[in-house]
């Protein structure tokens, strides 16, 4: 064969494959227009509730509704807020954001300016940490509907994520004013903590559980989150009476579990607290949990298995931030997770290559500068640490283990009077900080 | 010389198809361009060294795929000014997908732009095996080879983000620094291969021929995987 006909074919095969790989995309796209969404199967004992078995119930009754009448709106948007609350409940939010994304996509294909839509939209994109996005799109639902509370607590949300504090709080009052319930309170609480008043986080997220109904999801997430507050302050016995309640209230809640878990880590019961985390873990799908658990292998003296778990939640991570490339609707940036992964097998290029990848979207966010300067200290770059560690602190906040960092980055900084007071705020009333952090942090504060 | 003329016209036509295909699949995703916030505050001069060193990198050595196009570019002819031509025009075309793409102008899957970008490594490699020299249509299809790789580096450049107010400078540094990544490839092609070698007897029967198979093996992997087979 003369090699210009073998030319005229492969032009040909070439064009072909290009519309192949055009047949199989628009192919697949159909086929994922087509999915049906349906609950997953839960595991322990809430996958035998009566609310699971109603959820699943309301969910068939949705699905069918939007089966029958795909313009039906309303039953569009109660199938997604079903799926974004059970992603909540179950941590697996990669599957339910896609399947609540389908739904509100529909309906904002056919009315793009539904303030439901909007809402639930903006909430999966904070889901998914595109936090910009997610502020974006609520403060555009915020002009439609500017008497809803619930939308307050997005924006409330997004702007404690983008580094904007003055915003939020003006929003947190706000909201609590429109609506003063569980969600309101637990802001007020999270943003008084980000301040530095302890106090004040602690009466205002008493008052969001009280708020509540006993057992409910929100309510007893809460009731760990008062737990973690009292572990910040040192006070371990009502942190462990809070998340003993919690479990009593809704029976094997990983969050509660994870409490108790960190609960025996300060009592050096190693094993009890990697029972506990293992339990937590197989309920719900967080990656925190098992970055938790490394720290208990590690001081259990299971290495192997501490390097194991730290590179299959790399993996994890890494999976799920690279669905993204394969599938335009979901995506989520797990940056500042990696960065703190990589920390964990001293991999520090990786490390910084991702906490920086995070500041770059987020350089005002305190969590974001403290992972970036932390970063840089491990890597014993520590000028560059001190002025991520100083815009950490700008708020005043003072959760000990980012008094410890930075009380351990002054210390190599030479500063060695701003040392002596990070470290001893932060170690004053024995923490339940990570047990590696605080021995460096009391080893530094000797030599001071 | 009339089939030489068939061929450019069945080349053109191809190409055309193929840039018009996959400007059809224009779609809006979820997630619109990200934007780095912490460079809106940043001197300019700090902008722009930073995606000058994000365009080389994304070159070499974060960009094998690139320089297997590059080096693909390079094999047909051993004239600089040819190869150079090429190189231009497939920087001129990513540049102008690029900033499309990056202003939501243009949003094409990476499940459609990197299959592609694939096989274009791939046809460039074939071609070379089946062309004896450099025919006038190749700039033409390397430019639109060119508009497809544009889309490719904005979804890697997504990750990054844009500052808002130094958009343009940014865009362009950064094809600055992918034109230095080519450049940096098309010399390193001319001091080990194309000037001890190039004018040998056997140069492309010892050279550009395996070179140029090894390249199509690659991309056609690439080009399957991609495709998610």
């Amino acid at each position: 064969m003369k090699k210009s006909s073998i030319y005229t074919i492969t032009l040909i095969l070439f064009t072909a494959a290009v519309g192949l790989i055009i047949f199989k995309y628009k192919n697949d796209q159909i086929a994922k227009e087509g999915t049906i969404y349906t609950l997953q199967q839960r595991k322990g004992p809430s996958a035998k509730s009566q609310e699971w078995a109603s959820m699943k119930t309301t969910a068939m009754a949705l699905s069918e509704s939007v089966r029958r009448d795909p313009a039906d709106i309303k039953s569009s948007l109660a199938l997604a807020a079903l799926f974004i609350q059970e992603a909540r409940i179950t941590g697996n939010y990669m599957y339910y954001d896609m399947a609540a994304l389908k739904y509100i996509n529909n309906v904002l294909k056919k009315d793009s300016v539904n303030f439901n839509a909007l809402l639930y939209k903006s909430l999966i994109y904070l889901s998914q940490h595109h936090f910009a996005e997610g502020l974006a799109t609520a403060l555009k639902a915020q002009k439609i509907n500017p008497y809803n509370a619930f939308v307050y607590g997005i924006i409330i949300d997004g702007n404690v994520e983008m580094g904007n504090y003055p915003a939020a709080v003006e929003n947190s009052d706000k909201m609590v004013s429109i609506r003063p319930d569980l969600r309101s309170y637990s802001r007020i609480s999270y943003l008084r903590e980000i301040h530095g008043d302890y106090p004040g986080a602690i009466e205002a997220m008493k008052m969001a559980v009280e708020a509540g109904a006993p057992g409910d999801e929100s309510t007893e997430w809460a009731r760990v989150q008062l737990g973690h507050l009292y572990e910040n302050t040192g006070e371990l016995k009502y942190a462990e009476m809070h998340y003993t309640i919690a479990l009593d209230e809704r029976p094997a809640y990983a969050y509660a579990m994870a409490g108790l878990a960190r609960i025996a880590l300060a009592s050096k019961q190693y094993i009890k607290a990697i029972e506990w985390y293992l339990k937590a873990d197989s309920l719900i799908s967080d990656y925190s949990f098992k970055e938790e658990l490394v720290e208990a292998y590690h001081l259990s003296g299971q290495k192997d298995k501490a390097n194991a778990l730290s590179m299959s939640v790399i993996e994890g991570l890494t999976k799920d931030a690279q669905m993204g490339q394969s599938d335009e609707n979901i995506g989520h940036y797990a940056d500042r997770e990696l960065a703190y992964a990589y920390l964990k097998i001293n991999d520090y290029d990786k490390a910084l290559e991702h906490a920086l990848l995070e500041y770059n979207r987020r350089p005002e966010n305190i969590d974001v500068n403290e992972t970036v300067a932390w970063v840089y200290y491990r890597k014993g770059d520590f000028a560059k640490a001190l002025p991520y560690i100083k815009v950490a602190m700008k708020t005043n906040c003072k959760t000990p283990t980012l008094l410890c960092r930075a009380g351990l980055i002054f210390e190599k900084s030479g500063d060695k009077t701003t040392a002596r007071q990070l470290l001893q705020t932060a170690l004053k009333n024995n923490p339940n900080i990570a047990e590696s952090l605080k021995t460096e942090g009391q080893e530094a504060l000797k030599t001071l | 010389m009339q089939k030489e003329k068939e061929h450019t016209r069945s080349g053109n036509a191809s190409m055309i198809l193929l840039f018009l295909s996959a400007a059809l699949l224009i779609s809006h995703s979820l997630f619109a361009h990200t934007i780095n916030y912490a460079l809106e505050k940043a001197p300019t001069g700090n902008v722009i060294w930073f995606y000058l060193k994000l365009g080389i990198s994304h070159i070499v050595p974060q960009g094998t795929d690139h320089i297997l196009f590059v080096v693909g570019l390079c094999l047909l002819s051993t004239k600089i000014s040819t190869i150079l031509w090429q190189a231009t025009a497939f920087t001129v075309a990513h540049s102008i997908t690029l900033a499309l793409s990056m202003k939501n102008i243009i949003i094409a899957p990476s499940a459609v732009v990197e299959p592609i970008i694939a096989l274009s490594i791939l046809f460039v490699a074939v071609e070379n095996i089946l062309l004896n020299e450099l025919k006038p249509w190749r700039v033409i299809v390397v430019f639109f080879f060119g508009l497809i790789h544009g889309l490719g580096f904005a979804s890697a450049l997504n990750e990054i983000g844009l500052p808002r107010n130094k958009f343009a400078i940014s865009i362009l540094s950064f094809n600055a620094g992918v034109e230095i990544g080519q450049i940096a490839v098309i010399i390193s092609m001319f001091l080990l291969i194309i000037i001890p070698l190039g004018r040998k007897n056997g140069y492309r029967k010892f050279v550009v021929y395996p070179i140029s198979a090894c390249i199509a093996l690659i991309a056609a992997y690439w080009t399957i995987r991609r495709v998610g087979y």
